[in-house]
């Protein structure tokens, strides 16, 4: 009983609003959050690629210190360049550091995206469209069906082949 | 005193030429939709989903009994092993006198993301080579798998071995914690499970990261730099220009299917360790019991030879052959080496067990 007063207030396209409004806000508020999470893999994934071109850069100063005067010379410095600069960059994305920075930074982005599709679930649903996750579940439920039509199409021309022997 | 700067009048000429080239570039280079890519005539002789199966004309008539199915990989697409008429992969077999057929996986779209190892496997392949057998009246085929397609390709063998002949595997990834490559490095620190769920299957922006950081200023500069260099060299240019539409040209990989190729291959190893399931079923490698011919490139960067190798170690064939050649992963397959030595060396194996 009590709640029929607080109901009367509440009825109505505006509540389904409101409740809305609150998801996106909290969404937004984690998208934050994962914001810091997203620039700390970030800065560090741009430290690595320019600490590498640094020391990449150094090696090829030494091995070539003077300034290129002919057509051969360029060609030499240029292969130095590549080769130098190929080697060292090599290096940084097969080691561990870089692949478990990258990693995480894909996770972060991955978050951030998670929460801008909530978003949009919570738009579709507000115009009486389906979400993502019950899109995937027609789509699971059609991979399922062909799965088992195709399996029974494949014995079927098996047996078929069989008999015609 | 005197302060003169000394510069090679051949530098600035050099210069100029180079701009010359650059300005003049949209002259000799052809639309990407002006390229076709489809070298060799073929007809789709069967269509599963996005699935194709194609089967290409005879060149010189058939001389061998036994058909050969190629499984592509499942990044970038077919047209590569049929990429240019002097080194096209397929033409080359169909000169030596094989029947070829050759599965192309398609583009899956988000509806696909369900699609995994069993779909591929014991779907797509399993349909494609009954498709075959009924054609041809043959019992058996002989199998060739590529890169991802060999990984698939394996599976298939050793799940189904009565159906197949013989088998090539042409750096196939079998071994994951073996592969020494960069793209090994970052499938090992995935979230496999959180990228599939969020985004669904693999999109091909991502597949394009991984093939930038691969010898990024090789491929990504000095590539390009001898590109204009030699815009006069209309062979160059039309090479080049096919090379490129192709790299530039991968369907997204299904979600479900990228997520177990990570995990049990990259991560958790299970493959060459007998370990790994596509759908209910065990992969026992030792059940590859027929003839089996293993290609493999020193200069891969893409599948280490440490992570192709050992399936030549770990089936049950006794017949069995390991091939290493001096160049890279496409130059395996898309090169004038590959049509002086390594497929005259495989059609001289595959003829003589065909």
């Amino acid at each position: 009983m009590s709640s029929k007063p607080q109901a009367l207030t509440s009825i109505g396209p505006m509540r389904a609003f409101a409740a809305n409004s609150k998801k996106i806000a909290v969404e937004l508020i984690e998208i934050n959050e994962n914001l810091l999470g997203f620039n700390q893999y970030i800065t560090e994934y741009y430290k690595q690629l320019s600490e590498t071109w640094g020391v990449a850069q150094k090696k090829v100063n030494q091995k070539a210190p003077k300034i290129p005067q002919d057509v051969e010379q360029i060609e030499a410095v240029k292969r130095i360049w590549i080769d130098i600069f190929d080697n060292d960059f090599t290096e940084l994305f097969d080691s561990k550091k870089f692949g478990e920075n990258y990693g995480n930074l894909v996770s972060k982005e991955l978050e951030l995206t998670k929460h801008w599709n909530n978003i949009t679930n919570v738009i579709l649903q507000s115009v009486n469209l389906p979400s993502k996750e019950e899109v995937d579940e027609v789509y699971k439920e059609i991979h399922s069906l062909k799965k088992r039509v195709s399996k029974v199409e494949l014995e079927l021309k098996k047996e078929k082949r069989k008999n015609a022997k | 005193m005197q302060n003169e700067s000394t510069i090679d009048p051949k530098i600035i000429e050099e210069v100029l030429k180079f701009s010359r080239n650059v300005i003049e570039a949209p002259k000799f280079v052809s639309a990407p939709d002006e390229i076709n890519l489809e070298v060799t005539p073929h007809k789709v002789v069967q269509q599963i989903d996005k699935t194709r199966l194609l089967h290409y004309k005879p060149i010189s008539g058939t001389k061998h009994k036994t058909p050969l199915l190629i499984s592509y990989a499942l990044i970038n697409r077919y047209h590569i092993l049929d990429i240019h008429p002097e080194k096209s992969w397929v033409r080359n077999l169909l000169e030596q006198g094989f029947e070829v057929y050759m599965l192309d996986w398609g583009t899956p779209t988000s509806m696909d993301k369900y699609l995994d190892f069993d779909d591929y496997v014991n779907g797509y392949l399993e349909s494609s080579v009954e498709y075959i057998k009924n054609q041809s009246s043959t019992e058996q085929i002989s199998l060739q798998g590529y890169c991802t397609g060999a990984t698939i390709a394996t599976a298939y063998t050793a799940l189904h071995p009565e159906n197949v002949k013989n088998y090539i595997a042409t750096a196939p990834v079998i071994d994951g914690w073996k592969d020494t490559t960069v793209i090994s490095n970052l499938a090992k620190h995935m979230d496999a499970d959180k990228m599939v769920e969020t985004i669904g299957n693999m999109p091909p922006e991502f597949m394009y990261y991984c093939f930038s950081v691969l010898k990024p200023f090789e491929q990504g500069i000095e590539k390009y730099v001898k590109f204009f260099k030699n815009i006069d060299d209309k062979k160059y240019v039309d090479n080049f220009l096919r090379v490129e539409k192709w790299l530039g040209d991968t369907p997204p990989i299904p979600g479900e299917l990228f997520k177990q190729w990570i995990k049990d291959i990259y991560q958790e190893n299970l493959l060459i360790q007998n370990k790994m399931h596509v759908g209910d079923e065990l992969i026992d490698l030792k059940k590859i019991d027929m003839p089996m011919f293993t290609q493999v490139a020193v200069g891969d960067h893409l599948v280490s030879p440490e992570c192709s190798m050992p399936l030549h170690y770990a089936v049950g064939s006794e017949d069995k052959t390991l091939k290493i050649y001096p160049t890279g992963h496409v130059g395996m397959i898309a090169s004038s080496l590959s049509q002086k030595k390594v497929l005259p060396e495989m059609g001289t194996w595959l003829s003589e067990r065909s």
